[in-house]
């Protein structure tokens, strides 16, 4: 099973998961409060502080490189998987 | 009744030259300080290019203290002291038992040596640190190193945090001082080393220009790391009269805010806010003010924010607003005391320096930054700025000596 699928890449449950961790730990909020399109400025009180903070994360959490120029795109969840994926080559 | 104070000398360290001399050349010139970053390993980063002080000898400016003794920063701090002294064709041995201040501003203290002595920590235990680089660590090394070395044992020496607006507070409070008769004199500014804790943090943010810093230009891409050390001699305009001194400017006034409103956003109203309380307590109406030497970092936030918030107290047609920092690089607790010796130096010289690697200007900032080339020009009242994260800002008002006292 997938749980995102663009064109190209895909995020496995078990890398969701992880994702999922980094973010809400980041924002400060409980698994249960984040669904894949809440926003995490709008929704989950971030600024573009915590951005750059999951997007650092995320790049040590899966050794990969993530081109800032890709903020604005992880605004949730599942922009996250989508520009993770796409930076992993997953 | 208050001490009109006045700025007799001044100590430069920078990328673009040592002493008031140099520097006010280099200003001129609009000589660009920017070159790749050689004082830390540079890899990983997919550029570096920072504004490094270059061919600095410590061992130039330091007669008692060992230079090992004393982290980059210190040296920068002390070895500008000294100048500033010099500069101001003051004795040190006359100084020596005078009631003075010494008070520098910084952003990263020592940094270099903090970060040695965690990589030794991490690498071979923290039992392996080496005791000098710990015990020249402290921040207060930046201040106090200068009473040490020039022998000044009347004075209150201390250093001030408040990172990229550190110089302007520092100089404020030399002011106070000065101002009230509290000291003689005061030896005040700012110092920084490069570091790459600091590189690293603004890289993260996206805020490091890939090439060099241009200040309200539609391209900018923001700042450039920098360091140096700039300090200046305050005294009251009797003292220095008394004892025929130069005189740069005189220190008119200055205002300091604090808004607490996001770690690194600024906030407008309250820049403005600031700017007015500077104004006020100089005594200066805005129409009198001639030139505003910017914070002007060169990041898409900081621009457009300075601009509005200098449109907002100064109208449609605000004085020309230049920044140091397309020459200097960000020199973080040094940047607003350089700025200062800038005002005093265009001052002195009549000149407005340039705001260099200037293409073309954002339309959202809308002032004439003096592009490129530097200016002929009597200034009477310039203003510098500072701005630092947290909204931690100072301006200080500087303006042109003469004998009658600046009435609005």
């Amino acid at each position: 099973m997938t749980i995102e699928n663009t064109d190209t890449t895909t995020v496995s449950p078990e890398r969701a998961a992880r994702i999922k961790t980094v973010v809400c730990e980041i924002l400060e909020i409980g698994e249960d409060e984040v669904t894949e399109t809440s926003l995490f400025i709008e929704d989950h009180e971030a600024d573009s502080l915590r951005a750059i903070e999951i997007l650092a994360s995320l790049e040590k959490e899966f050794g990969v490189v993530i081109d800032q120029a890709e903020l604005p795109r992880m605004v949730n969840l599942r922009g996250v998987h989508q520009v993770t994926a796409e930076s992993a080559g997953w | 009744m208050a001490q009109r104070v006045v700025l007799t000398g001044l100590g430069v360290v920078s990328s673009i030259g040592f002493g008031p001399e140099e520097f006010a050349a280099g200003l001129r010139a609009g000589r660009s300080g920017a070159r790749p970053i050689s004082v830390f390993d540079t890899t990983g980063f997919e550029y570096a290019n920072g504004c490094e002080v270059v061919g600095f000898d410590p061992a130039e400016w330091l007669r008692v203290t060992d230079p090992a003794d004393l982290g980059r920063a210190s040296q920068f701090s002390v070895a500008a002291a000294r100048m500033a002294v010099r500069d101001a064709g003051l004795d040190e041995r006359q100084l020596a038992d005078k009631r003075g201040l010494v008070s520098v501003g910084t952003t990263d203290g020592e940094a270099v040596d903090l970060e040695a002595l965690l990589e030794t920590s991490l690498n071979r235990g923290s039992a392996a640190m080496d005791g000098q680089v710990a015990r020249r660590a402290p921040a207060t090394m930046l201040s106090l190193a200068i009473a040490r070395e020039l022998g000044l044992s009347n004075v209150s020496a201390y250093t001030i945090a408040t990172a990229c607006s550190a110089g302007n507070y520092a100089l404020g409070d030399g002011f106070d001082a000065v101002r009230s008769g509290e000291v003689d004199f005061a030896l005040c500014g700012g110092a920084d080393a490069m570091c790459r804790k600091t590189f690293a943090g603004f890289y993260r943010l996206g805020t490091i220009a890939p090439d060099c810093c241009r200040p309200f230009d539609a391209d900018r891409q923001g700042i450039l790391t920098g360091e140096g050390a700039g300090l200046l001699v305050l005294e009251s305009l009797d003292s220095a009269r008394a004892r025929g001194a130069r005189i740069y400017a005189e220190v008119l006034g200055y205002g300091l805010n604090c808004d607490a409103y996001h770690q690194v956003a600024p906030n407008q109203e309250s820049i403005e806010r600031c700017m007015r309380l500077a104004l006020a307590d100089a005594g200066v109406k805005p129409h009198e003010v001639d030139l505003i030497s910017a914070h002007g970092t060169g990041t898409q936030a900081n621009d457009v924010t300075e601009t509005r918030a200098i449109r907002g107290l100064y109208g449609d047609r605000p004085p020309r607003t230049i920044s140091v920092k397309s020459m200097l690089g960000h020199t973080m607790g040094a940047a607003s005391a350089l700025g200062a010796i800038a005002c005093a130096l265009a001052i002195t010289h009549g000149f407005i320096p340039p705001t260099i690697n200037h293409r073309s200007s954002d339309p959202e900032c809308e002032i004439d930054c003096v592009p490129n080339v530097s200016v002929e020009a009597d200034l009477r009242v310039v203003q510098n700025n500072g701005l630092a994260f947290g909204g931690n800002n100072a301006s200080v008002i500087l303006g042109k000596y003469s004998e009658k006292e600046f009435a609005s």
